[in-house]
């Protein structure tokens, strides 16, 4: 140790992060994480819209810190956009723990099929499909360890794509649902359809120092108040706090990491919260600050030795970005078309509904030629969060209302009716024209080149994501919801990011080997969603916890050997 | 008592572009031979009760404010009214806030304000608040088309959206009259003056450590 300041050193806190600061210091290997974002506590997060979105406190100043972002216009023309003349940005919550402090937690497992998506489907034009090199199997008693460690909630019913488990359910019972999630599964017997109880990584009841949700009703782009949302910070780095073993570095942004002219790194330079240059020594780094920004960071790692970025002189950085596919659609169950009964147990403060179609995660279908990827269909109540709600009565027919009209529009979105939703996921295909490079005019505000984020899709994942979507709509027809709607668009959901570094066996076309240590450095590990090839069809943050809890086991084996 | 958004027209001489026109230039004729041109809306009549002004807003400016927060969110006796959410309060704090890092938004809704004394100047060569009550809906009813006041129209009402139904502790949604209407039930912890809004965004901006 007298040579290194740390055992590991991680630059991120989040969800790929977790994992590894919690086995390697409870294994009582010396930790040290640097992370950008300041050291927000439970005591910190409240139920603010002010804070959460209207500021989006929880993430940085665009203008400091922005992206070039890509896209295709409507005329087929790739135009550029800097991230801080408005819209949406790459962001997903800048403070220990990142964006698992602000997820949703649907805790889907990948099937088994994920993992060989080439094998199993065959190419498709256009797509870069590969199978990883890890199989389900590999993976399943990692998913039961975070369903163990983290908590997860929730109830196995059987369903034609169940995925074998090692054990029979998940550790806490299903969180409490409002009684529209009865109503879906009616909604999808009608057709013959298998509607069945979603997972969720928050605990349903007391767990250590966590405390069990109680229904604030404001979840996603929200911090839990009890710590039942199983974010990094609460569920894991809390923990390895109690070791002695985690020294927590906020407000430092690491911008190179560099290596000794034989394949490994010496140290991460970083600028701590005064702006001035720091450094971590250690005999290993983990690199999980999320997909866009980790494959920045590798790229901005330039020295002669990797004259292309840190572990890319195969020149794989950054490709292969992956987001969600799919998207989302709603309707509107009135209460005057509902009994008095069954008014009063839906219109209550409960917005859970956890049931989710995976029927559907497999297409059999004409239109497809046979067999082909699906995904899965997730069944909601919109948010209780209210700006999204007066936004939607803002307009009337695409006029902009005022006065008395703008006021009854209010009180009916708000009092007689609720607006109920799904949410579509099927693969984000890996495709040549979604990418991480570096911009080379624009900087931030230390004056490194900032991320430039290619966000080309796949006609596929529309062709998928209507196929699933139509789904979706025939289930709300059939509870009863009106103005019924489904988006389905290229345009990526911005807080479902992975790829950029896969892993893979041929360090040709790879970035990584299949325990997530870059083919080209021998202490470098990539542990968020950057190392997914393929991203499965549901949301990625269990599949990124299961993961890295299986590259800290590879960690904690190789430490030993080496002692 | 409901009753519905009664829309005021502005004179129809203004909906006949050539003809309005013509009146402009009278009018600014006329005004250049007073010698007043450069004076326009520096003296209000003493006949209109203007709201105090403050350190941001001239008495104009804030009395122009109050006015059209009051046509857009009226007390029409259906729910609070732009009064009862205090949303002149509400858009004062959002003035007030160093900390908004869209900062440029809130020189947009001075802009804005003084677009609506031109414009009132324009139509009715009066200061806006010398305008009469159905002078003033009919004008801001067409901010809402205007090309220029499309985008300003939106920014007020959301602000107006905003006082409504976001915490009161940021001076909207007073008595949490908002939340009480639209039967909203707010989620907890609520924040608190130690973990509100501007001390998260210290923590973000490094301005706490």
């Amino acid at each position: 140790m007298a040579d290194f300041d740390c055992d590991i050193c991680i630059v991120g806190s989040g969800a790929g992060a977790g994992p590894i600061i919690y086995e390697l210091s409870r294994a009582g290997y010396k930790v040290v994480v640097l992370e950008k974002g300041p050291w927000l506590k439970t005591a910190d997060f409240t139920k603010d819209e002010m804070t959460a979105t209207r500021r989006d406190a929880y993430t940085p100043n665009l203008e400091e810190e922005r992206h070039i972002v890509v896209k295709k216009s409507s005329s087929g023309n790739w135009t550029e956009k800097n991230t801080a003349d408005g819209g949406s940005d790459l962001w997903n919550g800048s403070c220990v723990g990142g964006s698992s402090n602000f997820m949703s937690a649907y805790f889907h497992r990948m099937k088994p099929n994920d993992f060989q998506l080439y094998s199993k489907y065959g190419p498709i034009d256009g797509a870069n499909i590969v199978d990883w090199p890890i199989k389900y199997d590999d993976l399943e008693p990692y998913y039961a360890k975070v369903e163990k460690v983290i908590g997860v909630s929730g109830k196995v019913v059987d369903h034609k794509h169940q995925e074998p488990r090692s054990t029979p359910d998940y550790p806490h019972p299903p969180l409490t649902t409002n009684i529209v999630a009865d109503w879906f599964v009616e909604g999808g017997k009608k057709e013959g359809w298998n509607i069945v109880p979603a997972a969720r990584g928050i605990i349903s009841e007391p767990k250590d120092d966590r405390r069990a949700c109680y229904h604030s009703n404001y979840c996603g782009s929200y911090g839990c108040s009890s710590d039942a949302k199983a974010s990094s910070r609460a569920a894991l780095i809390n923990k390895a706090l109690e070791t002695g073993n985690c020294d927590i570095r906020p407000l430092s942004k690491v911008y190179h990491i560099a290596t000794n002219g034989q394949n490994e790194i010496v140290k991460a330079h970083y600028y701590d919260a005064d702006d001035n240059k720091q450094s971590v020594t250690a005999k290993i780094f983990v690199v999980a600050c999320q997909a866009v920004e980790t494959s920045r960071l590798l790229l901005m790692s330039k020295n002669e030795e990797f004259p292309n970025g840190l572990a890319n002189n195969s020149g794989q950085v950054g490709k292969n970005l992956l987001f969600a596919g799919g998207g989302a659609g709603s309707g509107y169950i009135r209460f005057d078309s509902l009994s008095e009964e069954d008014r009063k147990k839906f219109d209550v403060p409960l917005t859970f509904v956890n049931q989710a179609l995976i029927d559907f995660y497999e297409i059999d279908d004409p239109e497809f030629g046979g067999k082909a990827k699906g995904g899965t269909i997730d069944f909601l109540i919109e948010h209780s969060n209210p700006m999204p709600k007066v936004f939607r009565s803002k307009y009337k027919n695409g006029t902009l209302l005022y006065g008395s009209d703008l006021k009854e529009n209010l009180q009916d979105y708000f009092t007689k009716q609720k607006r109920v939703r799904y949410e579509v996921f099927c693969d984000w295909l890996p495709n040549d024209d979604c990418n991480v490079s570096l911009d080379e005019n624009v900087t931030d505000k230390w004056g490194d080149p900032v991320g430039k984020v290619k966000l080309g899709y796949h006609e596929q994942n529309l062709k998928v994501g209507n196929f699933l979507a139509n789904k979706g709509m025939t289930v709300l027809k059939n509870i009863g919801a009106i103005k019924v709607t489904k988006s389905i668009t290229g345009n990526p959901p911005t807080n479902l990011m992975a790829g950029g570094c896969r892993f893979g066996d041929d360090p040709k076309n790879s970035v990584l080997n299949a325990n997530c240590q870059a083919h080209e450095v021998n202490n470098l590990y990539v542990t968020d969603g950057s190392f997914m090839p393929t991203g499965g069809s549901v949301p990625y943050t269990f599949t990124i916890y299961a993961n890295a809890f299986r590259v800290a086991d590879h960690l904690i084996e190789r430490l030993g050997k080496e002692a | 008592m409901k009753s519905k958004t009664v829309k005021k027209s502005i004179p129809n001489r203004y909906l006949d572009l050539e003809q309005w026109q013509t009146d402009r230039r009278k009018f600014l004729r006329g005004a250049l031979l007073a010698g007043a041109m450069t004076q326009i809306g520096l003296f209000p009549s003493c006949s209109t009760k203007l709201k105090e002004g403050n350190d941001l807003l001239t008495a104009e400016q804030a009395t122009i404010l109050n006015d059209v927060l009051n046509i857009f969110f009226p007390n029409d006796g259906n729910g609070p009214d732009a009064e009862d959410i205090n949303a002149f309060g509400y858009v004062m704090w959002v003035l007030h806030d160093t900390l908004n890092r869209k900062i440029e938004d809130n020189a947009y809704i001075l802009v804005g304000l003084n677009w609506a004394d031109e414009t009132a100047q324009e139509i009715y060569f009066s200061p806006f608040v010398e305008l009469s009550q159905e002078q003033k809906e009919a004008l801001v009813g067409k901010f809402t088309e205007l090309d220029w006041g499309k985008n300003w129209s939106s920014m007020i009402i959301t602000l107006i959206l905003e006082a409504l139904v976001l915490d009161p502790i940021y001076g909207g949604n007073k008595n949490e009259a908002g939340w009480n209407w639209l039967n909203h039930t707010p989620g907890f912890p609520r924040p608190t003056e130690e973990n509100r809004y501007e001390r998260i965004m210290e923590k973000q901006m490094k301005l706490v450590k």
